[in-house]
């Protein structure tokens, strides 16, 4: 009860920390869904509803790296941004950049896995029956996008949901820096690390209303499409 | 005139269709019949640009439509789903007026039951200009009631319209009553080409035979 106080009293004390922190958290999960979601979805859509030679294996590799250790994707971003890396003279490493970056890395494969075994199969007979009455291949894909939207956006909650509650990655390549790059798991994981159990909770209970205002809009959009 | 010659589709070094030499004259209605696996929706969907031919050449018109054997309901009422891609929609309601849907027009498409939906998917289909219509079981999901609709809408935009019909179907009945000619496959080879009452009760070939008998029940 006493972290539930305490996160209610962090939310409503406007306290200047914790609102960059959930601001750097909300400004990275956004960038890295919507980058994830503009990679991904057009693949996907590929993958779903095109034959070609090594498609079977292209989807395990995507399976696979669907469950990709973050602290591994962490890691290769780390190697490729450090000063030795390839991409070192950018000078990304411990900024939001490299943290969107990681996430997308770690993202785009569920975007593509769960876009493509949706599109494979709801979308064949949309295209079977639009193709048979002679609709041209955009009024296709509106279509299909139309029909399809409560699942797209349940790919999208589930790639936001992924990018907010991700730690091991933002860690690596962040740096969990106050003021710059500290998220609310980052942050979480600080607390517990001090010792503070009761603070760490009251941040893990404001990230679970950030999720669920989150999933709460969504649901609404969702709602609203289905009524029309 | 519609000509097939030497086609082939083949699955996995499996040949589902097989067909030497068709030809189907302007205007006629054909009914194709077989097993299930014979190879009847991949001849439709051939034909229909859905899927790609092994081998063989075709000879079609320009102007073909094709409706699946799966119908879908879009979003919207029967009316939009009609119209879909500005259709005309004065004869979109004239449609499910003869197709006895019009009390249902401004209900959601997802609510009809299997049989109102495939009466729905041939609104969908009949409200267009076609040279060639290519049907995959067109009463499979309707009553008796309903399939003596679709099979007169058919028959009248056929008579409207001088388009060649295509069908697949499992119902003799449908065979006998809307088309000129039947041809029934089996494994993908043309077994029985001719009127469908004379192949009916004429069976030549012992498979043809058997295949009649057990249709007939």
């Amino acid at each position: 009860m006493d972290s539930f106080r305490q996160a209610f009293e962090l939310l409503f004390s406007l306290d200047k920390e914790l609102m960059q922190i959930i601001g750097v958290t909300l400004r990275m999960s956004f960038f890295s869904t919507t980058i994830s979601c503009i990679l991904g979805l057009p693949i996907g859509a590929l993958i779903g509803t095109k034959s070609f030679k090594g498609k079977s294996f292209l989807k395990k590799l995507i399976h696979t790296l669907m469950g990709l250790p973050p602290v591994v994707a962490g890691l290769f971003v780390y190697m490729l941004f450090t000063h030795y890396g390839p991409f070192g003279s950018l000078n990304l490493l411990f900024t939001v950049k490299v943290m969107v970056i990681a996430q997308v890395i770690l993202i785009t494969p569920i975007v593509i896995g769960l876009s493509s075994s949706f599109i494979e199969s709801t979308s064949k007979p949309i295209i079977e029956t639009a193709r048979g009455i002679g609709l041209k291949n955009g009024k296709i894909v509106k279509l299909c996008l139309s029909e399809g939207r409560t699942s797209l956006v349940s790919i999208v909650l589930s790639a936001f949901g992924r990018s907010i509650a991700e730690v091991g990655a933002v860690s690596i390549v962040g740096g969990n820096i106050q003021w710059k790059t500290r998220v609310m798991t980052t942050a979480i994981m600080l607390e517990t690390n001090k010792g503070k159990f009761s603070f760490a909770l009251a941040l893990g209970i404001i990230l679970l209303i950030i999720a669920f205002i989150v999933n709460a809009v969504a649901s609404f959009i969702v709602k609203e499409a289905k009524d029309d | 005139m519609i000509n097939i010659t030497k086609l082939k589709k083949e699955y996995r070094e499996r040949t589902v269709l097989d067909i030497d030499k068709l030809e189907i004259k302007d205007g006629e209605m054909l009914a194709v019949a077989g097993a299930n696996g014979s190879g009847k929706t991949t001849l439709l969907k051939i034909l229909a640009g859905q899927l790609k031919k092994t081998d063989g050449e075709l000879s079609l018109p320009e102007n073909v439509l094709y409706m699946p054997q799966q119908s879908y309901a879009f979003r919207g009422n029967l009316l939009e789903n009609i119209t879909l891609g500005k259709a005309d929609k004065e004869k979109g309601e004239k449609l499910l007026e003869k197709l006895e849907l019009s009390h249902l027009k401004d209900k959601k498409a997802v609510s009809l039951s299997g049989g109102e939906l495939q009466r729905l998917s041939l609104c969908r289909i009949l409200v267009r200009k076609a040279e060639l219509l290519l049907l995959d079981e067109p009463t499979s999901a309707c009553d008796a009631k309903g399939a003596e609709l679709v099979v007169e809408a058919i028959k009248e935009y056929r008579k409207e319209t001088g388009c060649t019909v295509i069908m697949t179907t499992h119902s003799p009945a449908l065979a006998i009553n809307a088309a000129d000619r039947l041809i029934i496959l089996n494994n993908g080879k043309i077994e029985a080409d001719g009127e469908p009452l004379k192949i009916l009760n004429e069976p030549k070939t012992d498979w043809a035979k058997s295949f009649i008998a057990g249709w007939k029940i």
